[in-house]
């Protein structure tokens, strides 16, 4: 039965290309109000299981449902789900607006719509440019302009930072903050947690098409989240020093350098300073995700 | 939101698969040698008025005839237009846009119905510039009366749309644009009429009973089907109830055919199976 929660449901959910099985036993929900982080390395099985919720690959197994029902029998899916997916062209002869139109007219939505839209993701001066001459960043904010016609309760992106610049992205980050705020429903996907940090409230994270995290972005990693690398004067008066105030995670790198972990810049520099030892070199390192997947899925963090 | 009836679906769909077509310049593309090929079929009368020996430009079934030949070749551009608006949408990759916001076996139908449109103005425009040149080039031509005139157009309408539909069909089920159009021309201007005399080969034994069932099958084919159709009511005109059959037998290319109106039924079954394989084809494919 189509309930109008915006709600994602997707259970024991799996895709086999011949040999390659892409996803398996896949299972989590996206709610409405949060921004959900869907990350994975590439090839870990993101786009398909996302091209699985939109009805554009079947399931070898398991379901994927919108707001109840599969894909394709909501009655109007541009009006419930918005996507912005890899791969996802334009022709190259048609302009923005004439693109927009032809969406528009399938999902029922009124044309002034187009314009509002155009707006939106600040392309109504190119509007009436063949999309042919587009630079890879338009597309994209095309590509959401289309997603958003249909005013949509749910939001459906695959990796849309790439191709927008920082600006962009910041815009981005902010409208689906924004967007999951209203009530609605946000489902986002990046290999790059540094990406997703910001935005995303809860994130499934996946590898080699299996779950291998959920939960809030707080609970991923740990204690092990950062560490700090300094090049000192002295480091074993500094190791002593930090040991001191209760941080237990410090190494010697092979380079000599000092590597803390579960500390923050600050707190190193203000250490040393106190110990009066000369810092030469400091690095905060955030843990990267490919780090992550080898803790989580139980190698050793390099 | 409350669920949308079906019949707004199908308004939606429509809507924008005109949107889709009209807002690209393919349509109107191939409409100008559409009109081309039949203002220079008309204008001399084509091959008939040269092959038919003992009819002379002035009898209106030579104007009849060509205009059926230029009907012919339209609808091969009619088949066209609809492989590359099917398949255009895999090689531009705005499937997946298309599918989201309709669903696939509503998009197919919309698509078909629209490219059927273009492949019936496709049709008119033939026609109506070709009579244009028959009329003037041909000098002593008469204007064909109305009757038969207008059920060739019909006929041409009929057929021109019903190639639209096929197009739509191969272009959906191969979804590679060179390979599908490609595949239309060569079938059509080639390999049907190969097929054709291979299949009449036996047929010239003298045999009083008539071609052998084989021979019959050349009819039945779906380019011999739109030619029988189109070529049923010129060939009337100009050879007469009694040896109509035999002219629309030479005009044609095939052995013993049925009934115009048959054939149109026989084309119109060729565009049904070919939805129906686009539709369980296209209904399972993955877009990746
Ligand atoms: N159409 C396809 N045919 C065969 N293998 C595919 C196809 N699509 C994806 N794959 C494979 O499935 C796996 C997951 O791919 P994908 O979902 O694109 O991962 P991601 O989006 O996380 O990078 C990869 O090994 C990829 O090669
Ligand atoms: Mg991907």
């Amino acid at each position: 039965m189509h309930e109008h929660t915006g709600r994602i449901t997707v259970d024991g959910l799996g895709k086999r290309f011949g040999a390659v099985e892409a996803v398996r036993g896949l299972g989590f929900t996206v709610e409405p109000g949060l921004v959900t982080g869907f990350l994975g390395p590439n090839g870990s099985g993101k786009t398909t299981t996302l091209r699985m919720i939109l009805g554009l690959v079947a399931p070898t197994s398991g379901t994927a449902l919108v707001e109840g029902v599969p894909f394709a029998s909501l009655d109007s899916p541009g009006r419930v789900v918005g996507a912005v997916l890899e791969a996802q062209g334009f022709h190259p002869a048609r302009s923005a607006r004439r693109h927009l139109r032809v969406c528009a007219a399938a999902i029922g939505a009124p044309d002034p719509r187009v314009g509002e839209v155009l707006g939106l993701v600040g392309l109504t001066a190119d509007a009436d440019r063949r999309v042919g001459g587009y630079s890879l960043g338009m597309k994209q904010r095309l590509a959401l302009a289309t997603a958003l016609l249909g005013d949509p309760r749910i939001l459906v992106l695959d990796e849309p930072g790439n191709g927008l610049d920082p600006a962009g992205i910041a815009w981005l980050r902010d409208f689906l903050r924004g967007f999951a705020r209203s009530g609605r429903s946000v489902l986002v996907s990046s290999h790059q947690l540094a990406e997703i940090g910001q935005t995303a409230d809860r994130v499934v994270v996946i590898h080699r098409g299996a779950c291998v995290y959920q939960g809030e972005l707080a609970g991923l990693g740990g204690g092990r989240r950062a560490r700090v690398l300094v090049r000192c004067a002295e480091p074993v008066t500094l190791a002593r020093a930090l040991v001191a105030k209760g941080l237990m995670e410090v190494d010697t790198l092979p380079d000599g350098r000092l590597s803390i972990g579960g500390a923050n810049a600050v707190l190193v520099g203000d250490t040393a300073l106190a110990a009066g030892v000369a810092v030469y070199g400091l690095v905060e390192e955030q843990m990267d995700l490919e780090q992550l997947f080898l803790q989580l899925t139980g190698g050793v963090a390099g | 939101m409350t669920a949308v009836p079906s019949a707004g679906l199908a308004a939606r769909m429509v809507k924008a698969e005109l949107r889709r077509t009209l807002s690209v310049r393919m349509w109107w593309a191939l409409l100008i040698p559409v009109v081309l090929l039949s203002l220079s079929i008309n204008v001399f009368g084509g091959v008939f008025s040269s092959s038919l020996s003992g009819v002379g430009g002035e009898t209106p079934g030579v104007l009849l005839a060509s205009l059926a030949y230029s009907l012919s070749l339209g609808s091969v551009f009619a088949a066209v237009h609809g492989a590359v608006q099917s398949s255009g949408e895999f090689r531009h990759r705005t499937i997946t846009t298309t599918y989201l916001t309709g669903g696939r076996v509503p998009v197919l139908l919309a698509r078909s119905g629209v490219a059927a449109a273009v492949g019936a103005l496709y049709a008119l425009g033939s026609v109506a510039f070709g009579l244009l040149a028959g009329l003037l080039g041909q000098g002593s031509a008469t204007f064909p009366s109305a009757g038969p005139l207008l059920g060739l157009i019909g006929t041409g309408i009929a057929v021109c749309a019903l190639w639209a539909v096929l197009g739509v069909a191969v272009g959906t089920l191969m979804t590679n644009q060179a390979g599908a159009v490609v595949l239309l021309l060569v079938y059509v201007l080639a390999i049907e009429n190969v097929l054709s005399l291979i299949l009449k080969s036996g047929s010239g034994s003298g045999l009083d009973a008539g071609p052998p069932a084989i021979a019959r099958i050349t009819s039945y084919l779906p380019a011999n089907a739109g030619d029988v159709a189109l070529y049923d009511i010129p060939a009337v005109v100009l050879a007469g109830p009694r040896y109509g059959r035999d002219a629309v037998e030479s005009l044609a290319g095939v052995a013993s055919p049925p009934p115009g109106w048959a054939s149109l039924v026989v084309l119109a079954l060729w565009a049904g199976a070919g939805i129906a394989a686009a539709w369980v084809v296209g209904e399972r494919r993955d877009i990746t």
